[in-house]
């Protein structure tokens, strides 16, 4: 229901809209919350950090430029094989990497951060290096090409739709439930049978797909790729998507990512001073609202109809 | 109560724990410890703090290996298998400090308990077709029928950690029993728990028993432990000190200066 709702908002926003920079950051939002969508399955369910997430966006934008722009395969055969890489890739840093727990894991995944941009920015016989990889294709279905603000923007948000309904029905299910058993103690997740370090690597897996969609839809979106957009602070802004706005919960990745996406575009007021503020405002929320914004506004809501003399919903045991 | 001795006597031993010996460090945590679990029998392992029952415990749950010894539990020799591996073949615990997922709700934890007995992988959670439903029905219903056994059916959709502590400890054996064991492994169930809740838990210790489960328990509390055991395992300083009904427990010489206390 939530999702008919969400996904009728899109269409209506679609046609609303006629600004190509609004476009533009609205299709940002969608491609930022795949990615926080992705990280907030590993992070907020399963428990587990990752501080290289960006490596997994970039391998998803690389192959997919690599192929189409260098070797012109269609967009649409690169995509299986972007995201196949990502997931395989996922599959063999998992595995030793997830032994790993706490700060170590986010040490290791750091590392794979870096080496995976370092490897992007060097390798520039194939990547184009510093200087990036231009002439991506857009996406075409038959003879449409989907190039235009409004086009990308139903494609982005689409992917963002069944993003959703994909993760909502994993949480919901056997899976899920075991994904946040691993959360809550492991020790009990493993006294129930539950086999811990596969779940674990799948659902890092599962992440990495995420990201590689959001890196194929950002290369044929913009065209142009460079590393910087895949470095060490693309991870970090990814987690902090993730915890700003809620963390296991699927839409506290859209609203962590729309406020993470708009927060800059709103701070031009205050020029030489963006950063400070920026930083301000993420302190604030953590320190108001620790547990996200999405958890933190539905408190205050419920404290607001507990004033107001309705009784809570919410039992107490 | 010795009549069931008896005729259960004949039937291989469910588990038996062959000479197991597990030192940390230094430490002898458990030293040559053997004993034998007759099928649908209740025993009890005592013993003081640190005699090596949480390491037995463990051991037997493939939490770690022993360094000697054996385990063989359903006539084959399980050591080395891992934890999840003896979930599935009918081996479940409870935890002494309880282990429950504390931000999932009652029925949760009771529906992650049958995560071995139910097959829904990634996939089939996507797709959700008619079999993943008519599972997750049939997860429900079954999860509901346990919690109704344990009495706490009326809180399931409760967060477990909102929930006082005794019927947390309930809450935990509910769900161990959801992953369908044949033998279940009890620590310290009583420990934390009024006398009230001490005797329903005797009593329900005593019906699980009756649905075919063999259990083991480990225990402080003495009036549960010599009224609803058949057999009764005393551990002191890693080592075997005694084993027998409780009758014999509470005559033995040794028992009652090394644990009962001197008079």
């Amino acid at each position: 229901m939530r999702n008919i709702l969400f996904a009728v908002a899109i269409l209506l926003a679609g046609l609303g809209i006629s600004s190509p920079y609004h476009f533009q950051l609205l299709t940002f939002i969608g491609i930022h919350t795949l990615l926080a969508l992705g990280l907030n399955m590993l992070m907020g369910y399963a428990g587990q950090i990752s501080l290289g997430h960006a490596a997994f966006y970039g391998i998803g934008a690389y192959t997919t430029a690599i192929l189409t722009a260098h070797f012109n395969w269609s967009p649409w055969l690169a995509l299986p094989a972007a995201l196949f890489l990502a997931v395989l890739i996922a599959f063999l840093v998992a595995l030793p990497m997830l032994k790993l727990s706490g700060y170590y894991l986010g040490m290791g995944t750091l590392g794979f951060g870096m080496i995976t941009y370092v490897l992007i920015r060097e390798w520039s016989g194939f990547t184009g290096g510093d200087s990036g990889l231009v002439g991506i294709p857009p996406l075409e279905i038959g003879p449409v090409s989907l190039s235009s603000g409004r086009a990308c923007f139903y494609v982005v948000w689409g992917t963002v739709v069944l993003g959703f309904i994909v993760c909502e029905r994993l949480v919901n299910s056997r899976v899920g439930r075991a994904l946040r058993a691993i959360h809550d103690s492991e020790q009990a997740a493993c006294a129930m049978g539950i086999n811990t370090a596969q779940l674990k690597i799948s659902v890092f897996m599962l992440s990495a797909f995420l990201a590689a969609l959001a890196g194929f839809l950002y290369a044929h979106l913009v065209s142009f790729i460079s590393p910087n957009t895949f470095d060490f602070l693309t991870s970090i802004r990814i987690v902090t998507m993730v915890v700003i706005g809620g963390m296991a919960s699927i839409w506290g990745s859209l609203l962590g990512a729309t406020l993470i996406t708009l927060l800059p575009e709103w701070l031009h007021i205050f020029s030489d001073y963006e950063m400070v503020v920026y930083g301000l405002v993420l302190m604030v929320i953590m320190i108001f609202l620790p547990q996200g914004l999405t958890r933190g506004l539905l408190d205050i809501y419920e404290r607001s109809k507990r004033r107001a003399g309705v009784p809570s919903t919410t039992a107490k045991g | 109560m010795s009549d069931r001795n008896a005729e259960l006597g004949s039937l291989p031993p469910l588990l038996r724990v062959e000479s197991v010996s597990k030192a940390f460090g230094g430490i002898q945590a458990l030293h040559e410890v053997s004993f034998e679990v007759a099928p649908g029998t209740i025993h009890a392992v005592i013993g003081p703090n640190g005699a090596g029952k949480t390491t037995l415990f463990n051991i037997i749950t493939g939490a770690y290996p022993p360094d000697e010894g054996g385990v063989v539990y359903a006539q084959q020799e399980v050591r080395g298998r891992k934890v999840h591996e003896l979930v599935s073949l009918g081996i479940a615990r409870t935890f002494q400090n309880v282990e429950l997922f504390g931000n999932m709700s009652v029925l949760e934890n009771v529906l992650v308990g049958q995560h071995v007995r139910t097959r829904c992988g990634f996939l089939g959670a996507i797709v959700r077709g008619p079999w993943v439903r008519r599972e997750e029905r049939q997860m429900r219903e079954y999860s509901m029928e346990l919690l109704e056994f344990v009495g706490l059916d009326g809180v399931a959709d409760h967060r477990s950690s909102d929930l006082p502590f005794g019927w947390q400890r309930f809450l935990e054996i509910a769900r161990a029993l959801a992953t369908r064991p044949h033998l279940l492994l009890l620590d310290e169930p009583a420990s934390g728990l009024n006398a009230v809740e001490t005797h329903r838990l005797g009593e329900l210790l005593e019906e699980i028993r009756k649905r075919g489960v063999t259990l083991v328990l480990v225990e402080h509390d003495m009036s549960l432990t010599m009224g609803i055991s058949d057999r009764i395992l005393v551990l002191h300083q890693g080592k075997k000190l005694a084993e027998g009904t409780p009758r014999e427990i509470q005559a033995n010489e040794a028992v009652i200066s090394a644990y009962l206390g001197k008079e």
